[in-house]
């Protein structure tokens, strides 16, 4: 599965980036390719390329704030949740929503 | 009844999804703007208005002071813009300007910041014509949304916000040092009680509000307490080496070392690895450190303009060494009831080092994962 991933806490120095390290080491554990975008006081790094987003099966918004750039995922299914859970769960919801897609995926087959 | 329950859980989070993008938004202000006027007072600078009395201490000072007083529009404005997108800052920072105007700072700010975004949406989802499509975010909404703000912020909401805010400003200057003590045990309870997490974020919100209508000693507790539990935690590790008790395993001491860094700086969340494998014992401790913090930095009276910062920040308090003395005997209290009550562990337990592979996750509630 190919995901690409917007993190952004309220402070925007620490569980954006607790996110973005957990959900790199869970996809790699899962076999997933990740691209994640951070969204932090510091501004956006790491941003995601057209390219990217294109190729992506899902996109993950972890926010718990509002973020910017939100229309570039339009194309594709999206899923929002806070970066809580991503902290405390990277792999189980990594694999809930690899399920989500592939049902999905059948849904329109 | 089923769907009243989930519609209010959405709209609950909604809120608290604008709230927190305002705070966000807000925060490095109030951090420039809290330490300006530090840096200024410290060299005795006073606010001025013309520019021939102005020289550096004065400019710090001023410059500060202007800062705070965009606080209101920055909640305002970014409220509105994380429910209306970018048509909604323009009326939001109008509501910001309403609310400083009424003396109703931070709880003013915030209605005027959910009246304006809300206004401002509404008014977006209206049809126009092709020819007027480009008016719509320059012109339509920003002028309809700010008429509308005035009118409900002004004629329905100032007076009971006037009021409300004085009454409980005055509540607040009223209460006596016992009275001040308990309360400060409290707050430096509550805004430790889940090491920075939803719980925390309540009282520490409240402080933020205070401090913009002036009023400094709750800021002044939740600097020092958010600093209690990784300082304490540190401190019972070296308790309890003194007696040649283990505490800790080995990958929890890894995490002290970053933790009490991370605490120099204010960010209770290190602890959070070390608390998890055991809350029942470290939750109680940290629990009445950051109380007795709190209990003794405003029952002495100590204040803080700066709303962030840490350690680096308690010379700019308004009586620093009220600061330490809070600071050290909570993280002291901490540290020796962890020592004591925390459970000795064997040399086993102690190299017992968990596989990194092998992360443990709790389960949790993924059903509301959907996609969109």
């Amino acid at each position: 599965m190919k995901i690409v991933c917007v993190c952004a806490c309220t402070s925007g120095i620490a569980h954006t980036y607790l996110a973005k390290a957990k959900l790199e080491k869970a996809a790699k554990e899962l076999g997933d390719e990740i691209h994640v975008e951070t969204q932090g006081t510091i501004g956006t790094e790491n941003a995601l390329t057209p390219e990217q987003i294109a190729e992506a099966d899902v996109a993950l918004l972890a926010v718990d704030i509002a973020t910017t750039g939100n229309e570039r995922f339009k194309n594709i299914p999206t899923v929002k949740v806070g970066t809580s859970l991503v902290v405390k769960a990277p792999k189980q919801l990594l694999e809930r929503i690899e399920e989500e897609v592939k049902e999905r995926k059948s849904q329109k087959e | 009844m089923n769907t009243f329950v989930t519609g209010a859980k959405k709209a609950g989070s909604a809120v608290k999804k604008h709230l927190l993008t305002s705070i966000s938004y807000m925060l490095p202000l109030v951090v420039a703007s809290g330490l300006l006027i530090a840096i200024g007072n410290l060299m005795g600078g006073k606010q001025v208005t013309s520019l021939a009395q102005m020289n550096f201490p004065n400019s710090m000072t001023t410059l500060g002071v202007l800062g705070m007083g965009l606080l209101p529009s920055f909640i305002a404005g970014y409220i509105g813009y994380s429910i209306a997108d970018r048509p909604g800052i323009a009326p939001g920072f109008l509501a910001g300007q309403i609310a400083s105007f009424l003396g109703a700072g931070f709880l003013g700010g915030i209605i005027g910041g959910f009246i304006a975004g809300y206004i401002a949406l509404g008014i977006r989802k209206i049809k126009v014509p092709r020819w007027a499509n480009g008016l719509m975010p320059m012109l339509i909404v920003p002028t309809v949304t700010a008429i509308f703000t005035a009118l409900i912020m002004f004629f329905l909401l100032g007076q009971p916000l006037t009021a409300a805010t004085t009454a409980l400003n005055h509540f607040i200057t009223g209460l006596d040092r016992s009275q001040r003590a308990l309360y400060g045990f409290l707050i430096g309870w509550i805004g430790c009680a889940d090491f920075g997490g939803a719980i925390s974020k309540i009282p520490n919100l409240i402080c933020d509000g205070l401090l913009l209508d002036g009023i400094k000693g709750p800021e002044g507790i939740k600097v020092l307490a958010a600093m209690v539990p990784p300082f304490g935690i540190t401190m019972s590790y070296f308790f309890a080496k003194l007696f040649h008790k283990n505490i800790y395993t080995k990958r929890e001491i890894e995490n002290i070392e970053v933790a009490f860094p991370m605490g120099c700086c204010m960010i209770t969340e290190g602890v959070i690895p070390i608390a998890m494998n055991d809350l029942l014992r470290t939750l109680p401790c940290t629990w009445i450190g950051c109380g007795i913090t709190g209990m003794i930095s405003y029952g002495w009276g100590n204040e803080s303009s700066v709303p962030s910062g840490g350690i680096f920040v308690i010379p700019a308090m308004s009586k620093p060494l009220v600061a330490v003395i809070a600071l050290v005997a909570g993280s002291l209290v901490t540290g020796i009831l962890l020592a004591i009550i925390k459970k000795p562990l064997t040399d086993k337990e102690v190299n017992e080092t968990q596989d990194e592979s092998q992360d443990e996750e709790k389960n949790v509630d993924l059903s509301g994962v959907n996609l969109q």
